[in-house]
């Protein structure tokens, strides 16, 4: 923790004028990395692109193509002001102008004339806020990490032992513990009837791993036995259900939380079934609930799929066969189509047996019990995340020397990775791109209106286009496949958000021919 | 010409200029680059083919380095030539427009001497 001191911190300065920029990054200059940007649009891109680098915003209101105002509603739209301060600096001074801009969330105003001085400590004034402020919620999250950690450790333990008499390997938890997180997940995905928050997912996940602390009470001879169970035998094993909810609920303390209200549902209606013919209680339909539900089903999946005293472990298209066919007991309708939304998840995830493969999700469901915290939203560990896959695809696209394009709606701004926009001679990032006479130099107006509107009718789950059109590289021009790919919310309702793609020049030889041209 | 006297002869504010910028250096470093400014061609041409908004952008920007470099007479010429644009009072564009014109050459050939001086006295 605690910032590196030798990491220069990077301010974007925003200002149309130019005399401007120059005066405020000559007073900042020495202290601090200065990134320009002559207007609006230009400071969008650039934050689209470095949010998670840059550290205060200097905004000037009136300018060109988007003015200080569109740009805060751009960056509240998109969540960046509540990490990134923003100074407006402006000779506006009307109370109606500083009032708005307080609304949209800016910290403080610099009014013209800039005093050197009073620019240079205000600014620093307001990163150390931010970072005092950052290393707080870094503190937070770091304490919850090890907080939920610990308890996911002592819960593991607890259902280890339990399984350990059962002479299971421990896996059983682990995968029932993911198979319910990916259902619930699912769940939440179709339907909004159960009410389940991203905590809510970690909280029934985690507390599945307790299903069946109940068998402790049963005995060996009859946990571990290789044949057949008597009738007998069966009416004791069940009452592994009752047996586990008692030793519940007979917590001595912490009967509020959260958690062993959910563990005391899970243990004693895990049996339940449907249609009623459950055990112990014969509850029916969403009188069980859902949590019980979900961990029952997934249950029964590792049950099919794993190896046991009694039997072998069928593939997964068999398991899933029998539960679907209804052979291995009945379900909530609506969670059988998650189980089959979910299977080439489930089949994925579960094949990886390994420890760490624990450790992982162990990590997502705190991510998602982070994420009920706003304020925790962009922690540094998410913000790592999202800086390394970012470093990441900037240096593939620039090795692999591809002409490779994002566009988003809202703002409307298509930007070009650095290569290809040189290829094409164009400006990294084009506003408007389907108004934009200088991007119809390169693809025709009627193609980029062809393309647009095949991208904004696919769909969520079908959302890749391929389209073939002429496209002129710096006066060549080549017959080019366009590969594009819409990005859709994952929304009750998809949105259309943007596109990504790429360009691929397919002429005869493509790449050689316009090289050879340019040798002529 | 001192620095002193050009801010005389352009009606502007030395004391304060030089005070916020902390010394002479970069208030001549500036004023001297506000020769190539683009700001006041922009306002003319746009005024010309009476694209207002991007006038008033022009004055605006104009307005807002009057302020940083202490250029007052200007300063207040364009100020109010910005709020006639804004509020789009159409009857006081041509006379705002003569008086920021007439600031605007007072300023620009204040400065313009102050410049030739200086690299006289280089070449001496």
């Amino acid at each position: 923790m605690g910032e590196n001191r030798n990491w220069i911190q990077k301010i974007l300065i925003v200002d149309d004028s130019e005399m401007n920029r120059d005066i405020l990054t000559h007073m900042l200059g020495e202290e601090y990395e200065i990134i320009e940007a002559e207007d609006g649009g230009e400071a969008v891109a650039i934050l689209r692109q470095r949010s998670t680098e840059i550290s205060l915003v200097l905004l000037d209101i009136v300018m060109p193509v988007m003015d200080g105002y569109e740009v805060l509603t751009v960056m509240n739209r998109n969540r960046w002001i509540e990490d990134i301060p923003v100074i407006m600096i402006s000779s506006e001074n009307s109370s109606v102008h500083i009032q708005r801009a307080y609304e949209l969330g800016v910290t403080d105003f610099i009014t013209r004339p800039f005093d050197s001085a009073v620019v240079r400590r205000r600014v620093a004034n307001i990163l150390l806020l931010y970072a005092k402020q950052k290393n707080l919620v870094d503190l937070v999250s770091d304490q919850i990490y090890e907080k939920q950690k610990n308890s996911s450790l002592m819960i593991a333990i607890l259902s280890h032992i339990v399984e350990f008499r059962n002479g299971e390997s421990g896996l059983h938890v682990l995968h029932v513990q993911a198979l319910t997180e990916i259902l619930l997940k699912y769940l939440v995905q179709r339907t909004d009837r159960y009410k389940i928050s991203g905590r809510d997912i970690a909280l029934i996940s985690n507390a599945s791993a307790l299903h069946d602390i109940g068998k402790i009470s049963i005995s060996d001879e009859i946990l571990n036995k290789p044949g057949r169970l008597t009738k007998e035998e069966f009416e004791i094993m069940k009452t592994h259900s009752l047996v586990g909810a008692s030793m519940i609920r007979e917590l001595p303390i912490y009967q509020e939380e959260l958690l062993v209200k959910t563990a005391y549902e899970i243990c004693r209606w895990h049996h339940e079934r449907y249609d009623g013919k459950g055990y112990p209680d014969g509850l029916k339909g969403d009188q069980i609930p859902i949590s019980a539900q979900i961990v029952s089903l997934a249950d029964v999946y590792d049950a099919l799929t794993s190896e046991r005293v009694y039997k072998k472990a069928y593939t997964h298209e068999t398991a899933m066969e029998m539960i679907l066919n209804g052979e291995c007991g009945t379900f909530n309708p609506l969670l059988l189509n998650c189980l089959k939304d979910a299977a080439d998840e489930i089949k994925r995830e579960l094949k990886v047996n390994s420890i760490n493969f624990n450790n992982e999700r162990q990590l997502k469901s705190i991510m998602n019990e982070m994420l009920g915290y706003k304020e925790l939203s962009a922690s540094k560990r998410t913000l790592h995340l999202l800086e390394n896959e970012r470093t990441k695809n900037e240096f593939f696209a620039e090795i692999s020397k591809e002409i490779r394009f994002e566009y988003t709606v809202d703002p409307s701004l298509v930007t070009f990775s650095r290569y290809g926009a040189e290829r094409l001679g164009l400006k990294e990032t084009i506003m408007e791109p389907k108004e934009n006479e200088e991007l119809w130099s390169a693809i025709s107006r009627e193609d980029i209106h062809i393309l647009a509107g095949r991208l904004e009718k696919t769909s969520f789950l079908d959302p890749v286009v391929e389209y073939e059109c002429d496209v002129n590289y710096r006066g060549k021009t080549c017959r080019t496949q366009i590969i594009a790919r819409a990005m859709w919310t994952e929304d009750e309702t998809p949105k259309y958000e943007g596109t990504i793609g790429k360009l691929i020049p397919v002429g005869e030889n493509g790449e050689i021919k316009i090289q050879k041209r340019e040798n002529e | 010409m001192t620095l002193k006297e050009c801010y005389y002869v352009l009606e502007g504010d030395y004391e304060g200029v030089t005070g916020r910028l902390g010394g002479e250096r970069l208030v001549r470093k500036f004023i001297f680059k506000f020769l190539n400014d683009p700001s006041y061609a922009a306002l003319v041409k746009s005024l010309e083919t009476g694209d207002y908004e991007e006038a008033f952008r022009a004055a605006h920007t104009i307005k807002g380095i009057c302020q940083n470099l202490g250029f007052t007479r200007l300063g207040a010429s364009s100020s109010l030539l910005t709020e006639a644009l804004r509020h789009q009072n159409a009857e006081e564009y041509e006379a705002l427009a003569a008086l920021v014109k007439e600031d605007y050459e007072r300023t620009f050939s204040a400065i313009r001497s102050l410049q030739a001086e200086e690299n006289d006295g280089r070449t001496l």
